[in-house]
């Protein structure tokens, strides 16, 4: 008991002695000081922050309209597509955790997922979100896939040869939607597929002069048929299905680019 | 019979629903299972959200749609700038929306096409009042609501049914004197029209109402369905020129036909432009002679002297000489700041100086707190500003008209956020719908396709169709060189059999290019030769042949009758309308005539509509670039090219972003 009310008076001599003491101080001098402070916190934030942005968590899903986008969206993060989809007018945005049926252990980070729409007359608003992008998830329906090969083709060259693409080397995922269904093509084939047909753009749209305004970069290695292995960044092919919740290797390639 | 009883007793669908529907068994396919359902008259409702999830369906209407007329709606209605009409019909149903802007909402209500609804809009209003209540963005399924909406269908049908009974008793003497109105307004109608037939005059008949639910195919239903708001705003446009729905059913291809024709007549008759036809060409005139010397048969022939094969004293070769054309050329337009000038053409404005002082004086209260919704009357100075300056730049009026009104639809009841002034709000929300509509549909990629078909081993067949004088033999030459210079060999085929010198004038451009030119002479027909140049480039491997045709104003029946003919025996890869860019309102009336005129008169198999625009003479206009949208707009077709200047350089590509800028300035 003594030495807690020793305590107390000492502390409120303390106390008393820096109130003095800081009366002494001209006030100048203390705005000044304090003005320093604040200037140098702030300074010291900032640079924290921009420091952490150069490490984005933004996942793309792009695709044709129709692809199965909107669904693997919901399947991501709440699990089921609940009651159907239309074809969407607008991105739709969340920052969530992957949902997953057998939880994973240890910290998850919280990805921030974007769905893009597909039609045609959205375009411009994918080059809104591509600066933004850690990974890109290039959804294509394996059912219709022949018919809408070449649309496709020439949504994921666009993509591609983006720049913001090509200096971050950012990663693309060939996500193969709808192979739950017993028509659908298997992923080797649409990646043969797809690679002939950029083969051909690449012909048709690099044979021009040399600026060429539609596309910022070239892809693939002169002289060669144009091969995923080619691209700088890493492109890779994968399987899922959107209804059924099959969407194991999608997460995995979300985890492996995400990282905490 | 038994069934049709059943109908009329069950639904609430306006008295005279005999003439209706004897009219329409033999129009609209019908299957059993249509007569079974149609106790129930709607046919299903459904709430998602903007970005493509559906919230709620009543599962009372458990029917599944036949095709996909949701997805339709969005992708040919709400996408193309068109949410400001009020419905839209997709084969045999009709659909009808609202929004809720501020939370992101689609309300869509889908019923038969025959049932003439009219609780629909009120039923809607009240689903968008009570969901918007319940609805939390968290949740995703919302079962409590279907108690609820029965009980707004049972008030809503309810209403209907006083409305149909009070409508009915006056319906009889209004049906009569609109009858007698409308058969003298068409009479008018085919009195001032020359050249045209039968349609035109069921086309003014089907004015008056046929802008509101297309599904109207008598005119006893304009009568019976209208509130007298609707009639009033019908009968003070005089020129209701446009049904952009009507050109949606022409290139979805699911009516076409003369059926489609006699029905839904509506595109534009201009009483004010008398357009003779065509004289039929007679024999030719005799030379005149004015003093008594003995004619002498001088041949009127400056040309250079030059053999069949044109090869003349002075060649000159264009080749690589012009360079390369603007097409590859990066363009360089100055990025002027974000900053909007609403500052300077606030002062400009015609509005009021008292009004318009209270206005900005609110607007700038509203925009720093940013919590008002917006309410149409709100919104309107600021479109109607808009609107004007969308005139002023040259963009057609009705078309200015539709896109303030599908603006409006998308911005009612949204929060202003702070710091934004309503004018600015309506401003982004402009320049969003602009560069929808401009962005394609579709690939424009020229070069691809040309590769795909040199892959099946068949040229590349390209047609330029378009009325007198716009550039289309000027502007075939562009392309032809921009193609030459992509290392593609080109065939020009001169199916312009008309106009004196055009066959030399492809010719000159040939010559200096340096490409085989097909023709046969005057006075063929352009089919024929179309069809021949074709197969000749088939056999010397050609990859492109570009067809020039002669031009032709867009009421001509017998003129247009021959372009279908052309267009539906060659069945080209692209049929390019040519279009000058100092063209106003007329740029509406034609590109729907063509497209009429093609859909209407191509047989069997695909109809083939514009696919691609081409502007030209767009160095004649400083900033009134209007005309690109008008066109864009009213076809749904691209701009693919865009003609700048008489060499053969001066082609290129549409910037969409300059366009915007330069039409909001």
């Amino acid at each position: 008991m003594e030495n807690l009310e020793d305590l107390k008076i000492m502390a409120e001599q303390w106390s008393y002695q820096g109130i003095e003491y800081l009366q002494k101080i001209p006030p100048t001098q203390l705005y000044a000081a304090v003005g320093v402070l604040l200037f140098t916190t702030i300074l010291l934030l900032l640079s924290i922050r921009l420091v952490r942005r150069t490490k984005s968590n933004t996942v793309l899903l792009s695709g044709l309209s129709g692809s199965g986008k909107t669904v693997l969206f919901y399947q991501l993060r709440d699990g089921s597509s609940h009651q159907g989809t239309v074809t969407s007018m607008e991105p739709n945005e969340g920052t969530f955790v992957l949902h997953s049926k057998n939880a994973k252990k240890g910290k998850i980070k919280p990805v921030h997922l974007v769905d893009v729409p597909g039609h045609s007359r959205l375009r411009p608003k994918l080059e809104e979100f591509l600066p933004q992008a850690a990974a890109i998830v290039f959804v294509v329906d394996a059912l219709e896939f022949l018919p809408n090969c070449r649309a496709a083709s020439e949504y994921l060259y666009d993509i591609l040869t983006n720049a913001n693409v090509v200096k971050k080397k950012v990663p693309v995922l060939l996500c193969c939607n709808k192979t739950d269904k017993l028509t659908a093509h298997t992923k080797e084939f649409i990646r043969k597929q797809m690679e002939k047909e950029i083969e051909k753009l690449r012909a048709s749209r690099s044979a021009v002069s040399t600026a060429d305004i539609a596309n910022d970069f070239t892809i693939g290695i002169e002289g060669e048929v144009f091969s995923f292995s080619h691209c700088c960044n890493k492109v890779t092919v994968a399987e899922a299905s959107g209804l059924n919740g099959e969407t194991v290797q999608v997460q995995d390639f979300i985890r492996e680019y995400i990282k905490p | 019979m038994e069934e049709e009883t059943e109908k009329r007793d069950d639904c609430s669908v306006n008295g005279d629903i005999d003439t209706i529907r004897d009219h329409e068994r033999q129009q609209l396919p019908r299957s059993k299972g249509t007569n079974r359902r149609s106790s129930k008259m709607l046919e299903q409702l459904l709430i998602f959200t903007r970005g493509g999830l559906i919230l709620w369906t009543c599962k009372e209407l458990g029917n599944a749609l036949k095709g996909s007329p949701i997805d339709t709606l969005i992708r040919s209605c709400l996408l193309e700038e068109r949410s400001g009409e009020l419905s839209f019909n997709y084969e045999a149903y009709t659909l009808k929306w609202t929004f809720h802007n501020d939370l992101g909402l689609v309300f869509v209500a889908v019923y038969q096409r025959i049932l003439h609804l009219l609780y629909v809009d009120d039923l809607l209003s009240m689903v968008k009042q009570s969901f918007s209540e319940i609805y939390d963005p968290k949740r995703m399924s919302y079962d409590d609501f279907d108690e609820t909406f029965r009980q707004l269908r049972k008030e809503a049908e309810a209403r209907g049914e006083e409305l149909r009974k009070v409508k009915q008793v006056g319906k009889p003497v209004s049906s009569v004197k609109k009858q007698g109105q409308v058969s003298k307004s068409g009479l008018d109608g085919g009195k001032k029209s020359s050249g045209s037939k039968k349609d035109d005059g069921d086309g003014d008949k089907d004015k008056v109402g046929s802008l509101m639910t297309n599904g109207n195919h008598k005119i006893e239903d304009d009568g019976s369905d209208k509130t007298d708001l609707a009639n009033g705003k019908e009968n003070t446009t005089d020129n209701v020129v446009l049904d952009p729905s009507k050109l949606m059913k022409l290139r979805s291809k699911g009516v076409r036909g003369r059926g489609g024709v006699r029905k839904t007549d509506s595109i534009g008759n201009k009483s004010s432009k008398v357009t003779a036809a065509e004289p039929p060409k007679k024999a030719t005139k005799k030379n005149r002679v004015w003093d008594d010397a003995a004619p002498k048969q001088v041949k009127l022939d400056f040309t250079d002297s030059v053999d069949e094969n044109g090869n003349g004293d002075h060649v000159d070769v264009a080749a690589a000489d012009q360079g390369e054309s603007m097409m590859d050329k990066e363009e360089v337009f100055s990025s002027d700041g974000e900053s909007e000038d609403d500052d300077d053409d606030e002062p400009r404005s015609d509005e009021k100086p008292e009004a318009k002082k209270k206005g900005w004086f609110s607007s700038v209260f509203q925009s720093i707190t940013g919590k008002a919704n917006l309410e149409r009357t709100d919104l309107e100075p600021a479109l109607k500003a808009l609107k004007e300056r969308l005139m002023t730049k040259n963009v057609a009026e009705e078309i200015a008209e539709k896109l303030c009104e599908s603006v409006e639809a998308s911005l009612e009841g949204k929060k202003l956020a702070s710091f934004t002034r309503i004018s600015s709000t309506v401003q982004g929300a402009m320049e969003d719908a602009l560069i929808r509509i401009l962005t394609p549909r579709r690939s424009i990629d020229i070069m691809r396709d040309v590769h795909a078909a040199k892959e099946q081993r068949r040229p590349y067949v390209v047609v330029f169709v378009g009325v007198n004088g716009v550039g289309k033999s000027t502007n075939l030459a562009k392309v032809a060189y921009w193609l030459q210079q992509h290392k593609v060999s080109v065939m020009m085929a001169a199916c312009d059999t008309f106009r004196s010198g055009a066959v030399e004038q492809l010719r000159t451009h040939a010559r200096r290019l340096q490409i085989p030119i097909f023709e046969k002479g005057y006075e063929k027909d352009p089919a024929v030769v179309a069809k021949e140049a074709i197969q000749e480039a088939t056999r010397n491997g050609s990859d492109v042949v570009l067809v020039d045709t002669a031009g032709r104003m867009q009421d001509n029946e017998p003129l247009m009758r021959a372009l279908s003919k052309l267009i539906n025996l060659n069945k080209p890869d692209l049929v390019l309308f040519v279009g000058e860019a100092l063209v106003g309102n007329d740029a509406v009336d034609q590109l729907s005539k063509f497209n009429q005129k093609l859909s209407d008169l191509s047989n069997s198999g695909t109809t083939r509509l514009i696919d691609g625009i081409l502007l030209t003479k767009f160095d004649t206009i400083d900033d009134k670039v209007g005309a690109a949208l008008s066109m864009v707009y009213i076809s749904g077709a691209p701009v693919m090219f865009v003609g700048c200047g008489q060499s053969y350089t001066d082609l290129k590509k549409l910037n969409v972003k300059a366009i915007v800028k330069t039409l909001l300035k």
